[in-house]
C-alpha cells in the first residue's frame, strides 16, 4: 500500500485510476463542437471556462466500447496539455492496494481493488498518443 | 579581425545589458538564499557567452573582466557544489564594472522624438511569457464581457435594472479596449530592433555586386508583434538582396541613365488600421515592361514575380533571381495572414510592400455556419459575400460567375471532411482570396462579422490541419477559424508544405548553420560567412539546431559554440553523429575555451574542426569552412 493517491472512475463496465496530481476537475460533458479532420476517438472540443478543451471517448479509446450514456469528464492535464474524457461514474478518491506493473501500452500498472480489476493509467503515455493520433 | 563595425559593438551593448540583468537576477537570488539549482551553471554561461562577444567587439577590459568571474564560477562549477553566498557581493562589483566597461562614454540619448515621458522614462525588463499571460487574461475578460452583453441583449427589457447594467457594461467597454491596447503595446518592440542586420546585408550585398547603396529608413519606430518582427529579419533581408542584385544597375549604367551613381534603397515601415505595412523601394531599373503588361495590378505582380520559375524563364532579362525566394517570402507572409505587393516603373524603380497584421492574438472574421459547426474566416481573406444564383459545372466540378470570373465553389464540408447535410442550390458563399487563388465557400448561413480572440489549437491537437485556431463566441459556442492558405490548397491535392522562413534560401548545399547563444557573436558569425558567400541559418541553442537540421536539408555544415543552455556544443556534435542521416555533416566547434582538453572534448564527440574564439579571425574560420564544405 503506498501514499499515492488516485481517482477511480468507471467507463462502460471497466476501471480505471489516474494519478490525483493529473485531475483537475469532473464536471458535466455537454454537447461539443465536432472538428472535422481530427482524429476519430475525439468527441470535439468543449468550452471550459472561454478554453476550447478536446474531449475524448476514454472507454473507445482503450478499445472497450464506446460510453454513449456517459455524461460526465474527467479533465486530465499533464504539463502543458489539458484533454477531456468521458466517463460514467467516479467511484472514489484514495489510495490504491498493492500494484501490479503492466505491459500493457498506457497503462504504468493494475490492481485488484475488491472485485474489480483496476488500470492504472500512465498519463504521459496516454497524450503521447493523443498527439500522434492527431498527426495522421 | 580588423576595425570593429561600430554596429556590432551597438548590438553587444544591447545584449550586455540583458545578460548583466540576468546574472544580477540570479546573484540576488542566491543572496535571498532562494538560489535555483542551476544557479552556478546559469551564471557561468552568462559570464562565458559575454566573454566571447565582449572579446569579438573588442571591449578588452569587459573581456577580461568577464573572464574572471567565469574562473571564479568555475571553481564551484567543477565542484558541483552551490554558489558560497559571499561570492555575491563581489560578483555584483564585477557586473557593475563590466556595465561602466559596456556603456558608451557620451550617454547618447535615444532619439525621442514624440516620445512621451512613459517611454523615455525608466524601463522594466519583463519576461516575455508574463506579457503573454497579461494579454491572454486580457482575452478572457473580453469574452467575459461578451457573455455579459448577451445575455443582458437577449432581454430587451424595459427593466431599468436591465437598463442600468446595459449602461454600465457600456462604460465598460472603452476602459477594456485601452486595457487590450495597452496589453498589445507591451508585446510590441519596434523595427529599429532589427535594422542593424538589415544594414549589414545591403552593405555586404552591395560589396559582392559591386555596387554603391544608400539604404535610408523611415518609421524604424514602427512596432510590431514581438514573434512576427523576430521572424522578420530573413524575408527582409532577401528583399533586399533582390533590390540590390537585380534591382539597382551598376555605377556605369545608372551614369548613362542619368542616375546618380549611388543607388538609394529606400525601407518605411507604416502602420494603419491594423496592419503593418513595409516597403522597400529602390530607384533600380524596374521590371521589365512586358513582365509589368501581364499584370493587372501590384498583386497580381507580386504573384508573377513569385511564381516559381520565373527566374529561369526569364534569364536572359537582366531578371533573374527576381522570383528566387520570393514565392517563399510570400507563402511566409500569407502563413501570418499577411500579403504581398510589387509594383515597379520600367527604368524608375520597383517597390516591394510586405503586410502584416498588427498582432496575432485578435482576429477580425466573418462567421458562417455549415453542418454542424460555425465556422470562421479572417476578413483580410475575405472579398465578399454573395448569393450563389447559378452554378456553372465542368466535369463535375462546380463554379460560379464572378463578373466575369469563373471562381471555384466548394463545400468546407466536403474540403475537411464535416458530416453535413447537402446545401441548399442557391446557397450564401463567400469569396475567399488566399495564396494567388479565389474560392467561393458554400455555408448555410452567414452570421456576421466579430472581432475574436484567437487561440491555436493546442496539444494534443497541435498537429491537426486546416485551423488557425478556436474562438469561443459570445454564446459560448466554439467557432472554428479555418486556415484560408490551407483551403485553397485543399482544392489542388497534393497538398504543398506550408514555405517556412527556412525555405527562403536558395537550394545549395553550401549553406551554414551558426549554433551560438549570443546574438552579437552569431550575427558577427553570420555576417562573416555571408559576406564569403554563404547561405547563413541560425539557431540559439543545440536543440534548436537540430529543430532547424530536421527541418532544412540544405545544410551543408554546422559552426557551433560550446557554452550554450539547453544543449551544448558537444551535445550537439554528439547528437548529430549518432544520426545516420547526419553522421557525415561537418561540425565546427567555435569557443574561447582554448585548453587541450576541451579540445579533446570536442574531438571525442566527433567535430571536424575546432577554431578557438580568441584566436579568432575570418580567414581562420573561412578557410575551416571552405575546407569541410568542399568548395
Amino acid at each position: 500500500m503506498s501514499d499515492d493517491v488516485f481517482v477511480q472512475l468507471r467507463v462502460g463496465a471497466e476501471s480505471y485510476a489516474l494519478p490525483v496530481e493529473a485531475v483537475i476537475e469532473v464536471t458535466m460533458l455537454e454537447a461539443s463542437t465536432p472538428l472535422p479532420g481530427g482524429p476519430p476517438e475525439l468527441l470535439g472540443l468543449q468550452n471550459l471556462r472561454g478554453h476550447a478543451l478536446p474531449v475524448y471517448d476514454l472507454g473507445s479509446y482503450l478499445g472497450g466500447h464506446a460510453t454513449p450514456n456517459a455524461a460526465r469528464m474527467i479533465v486530465v492535464s499533464d504539463g502543458g496539455r489539458r484533454a477531456g474524457f468521458a466517463i460514467d461514474v467516479v467511484t472514489g478518491v484514495g489510495p490504491l492496494p498493492e500494484r501490479t506493473d503492466s505491459d500493457a501500452e498506457l497503462f504504468s500498472g493494475s490492481t485488484l481493488d475488491g472485485d474489480r480489476l483496476v488500470g492504472v493509467l500512465a498519463v504521459d503515455l496516454l497524450f503521447a498518443r493523443l498527439e500522434r493520433a492527431a498527426s495522421r | 579581425m580588423s576595425a570593429i563595425d561600430p554596429e556590432f559593438v551597438e548590438i553587444f551593448r544591447e545584449e550586455a545589458a540583458g545578460r548583466l540583468d540576468a546574472i544580477v537576477e540570479i546573484l540576488l537570488d542566491v543572496e535571498r538564499g532562494g538560489s535555483p539549482p542551476d544557479a552556478v551553471n546559469a551564471l557561468f554561461r552568462e559570464a562565458h557567452t559575454l566573454k566571447g562577444a565582449a572579446g569579438m567587439v573588442g571591449l578588452d577590459a569587459v573581456q577580461s573582466l568577464a573572464h574572471e568571474m567565469e574562473d571564479v564560477l568555475s571553481d564551484a562549477r567543477a565542484a558541483g557544489s552551490a554558489l558560497p553566498p559571499e561570492l555575491v557581493e563581489p560578483l555584483l562589483r564585477a557586473v557593475d564594472a563590466m556595465r561602466a566597461g559596456v556603456i558608451p562614454v557620451t550617454h547618447e540619448r535615444p532619439e525621442a522624438v514624440g516620445a512621451t515621458a512613459a517611454e523615455s522614462g525608466p524601463r522594466v525588463r519583463v519576461p516575455a511569457a508574463k506579457v503573454d499571460r497579461l494579454l491572454d487574461l486580457v482575452g478572457e475578460t473580453m469574452l467575459h464581457r461578451r457573455r455579459l452583453t448577451h445575455a443582458l441583449g437577449s432581454e430587451r427589457s424595459d427593466d431599468p435594472a436591465v437598463a442600468a447594467l446595459v449602461a454600465e457594461l457600456d462604460v465598460g467597454g472603452p476602459l477594456l479596449d485601452e486595457l487590450k491596447d495597452a496589453a498589445i503595446g507591451m508585446r510590441m518592440l519596434p523595427l529599429s530592433s532589427i535594422v542593424g542586420s538589415l544594414r549589414r546585408a545591403a552593405r555586404e550585398a552591395a560589396r559582392g555586386a559591386g555596387k554603391e547603396i544608400e539604404l535610408v529608413l523611415a518609421g524604424a519606430d514602427t512596432e510590431l508583434d514581438r514573434a512576427l518582427l523576430e521572424e522578420l529579419s530573413d524575408p527582409l533581408i532577401h528583399v533586399l538582396r533582390n533590390a540590390i542584385d537585380h534591382g539597382i544597375e551598376p555605377p556605369s549604367e545608372r551614369e548613362r541613365a542619368g542616375k546618380p551613381p549611388c543607388g538609394r534603397i529606400e525601407l518605411t515601415a507604416v502602420q494603419r488600421e491594423g496592419v503593418v505595412e513595409i516597403t522597400i523601394s529602390d530607384d533600380g531599373r524596374g521590371v521589365s515592361p512586358e513582365l509589368l503588361a501581364q499584370a493587372a495590378d501590384d498583386t497580381a505582380l507580386a504573384d508573377l514575380l513569385a511564381a516559381p520559375g520565373l527566374s529561369t524563364a526569364l534569364a536572359v532579362t537582366d531578371l533573374s533571381g527576381r522570383g528566387v525566394g520570393l514565392d517563399a517570402v510570400k507563402g511566409y507572409l500569407e502563413s501570418r495572414r499577411g500579403r504581398l505587393t510589387v509594383g515597379s516603373t520600367p527604368g524608375s524603380g520597383t517597390r516591394v510592400t510586405l503586410v502584416l497584421p498588427l498582432t496575432l492574438a485578435l482576429l477580425d472574421v466573418l462567421l458562417f455556419r455549415r453542418g454542424a459547426n460555425v465556422f470562421g474566416l479572417p476578413l483580410s481573406s475575405v472579398e465578399e459575400a454573395l448569393m450563389v444564383k447559378r452554378r456553372l459545372t465542368l466535369a463535375g466540378d462546380d463554379s460560379i460567375d464572378v463578373r466575369g470570373e469563373a471562381v471555384a465553389l466548394v463545400d468546407v464540408a466536403d474540403l475537411i471532411g464535416a458530416d453535413a447535410p447537402v446545401p441548399v442550390m442557391t446557397p450564401p458563399a463567400i469569396l475567399v482570396a488566399a495564396g494567388g487563388k479565389r474560392l467561393a465557400v458554400i455555408c448555410d448561413r452567414l452570421l456576421g462579422e466579430e472581432d475574436v480572440v484567437l487561440k491555436p489549437l493546442e496539444s494534443p491537437l497541435a498537429n491537426v490541419r486546416g485551423y488557425l485556431g478556436t474562438a469561443v463566441l459570445g454564446d459560448g459556442e466554439i467557432a472554428l477559424v479555418l486556415d484560408p492558405l490551407e483551403l485553397v490548397r485543399g482544392t489542388d491535392r497534393p497538398r504543398r508544405a506550408r514555405p517556412g522562413v527556412e525555405s527562403m534560401q536558395p537550394v545549395l548545399r553550401s549553406k551554414v548553420l551558426v549554433v551560438e547563444d549570443s546574438f552579437t557573436v552569431r550575427e558577427l558569425q553570420r555576417s562573416v560567412l555571408e559576406a564569403a558567400g554563404y547561405d547563413v541559418a541560425t539557431a540559439e541553442n543545440g536543440r534548436l539546431a537540430l529543430e532547424h537540421l530536421e527541418r532544412d536539408a540544405d545544410v551543408g555544415l554546422v559552426v557551433t559554440d560550446l557554452e550554450m543552455p539547453e544543449l551544448n556544443g558537444l551535445e550537439l556534435t554528439a547528437a548529430i553523429r549518432s544520426d545516420p542521416r547526419r553522421s557525415s555533416l561537418p561540425v565546427v566547434i567555435i569557443t574561447s575555451l582554448g585548453t587541450e582538453d576541451d579540445r579533446q572534448r570536442g574531438v571525442d564527440a566527433g567535430a571536424d574542426a575546432y577554431v578557438v574564439k580568441n584566436a579568432y579571425d575570418q580567414q581562420a574560420l573561412l578557410a575551416t569552412v571552405g575546407r569541410l564544405i568542399g568548395r
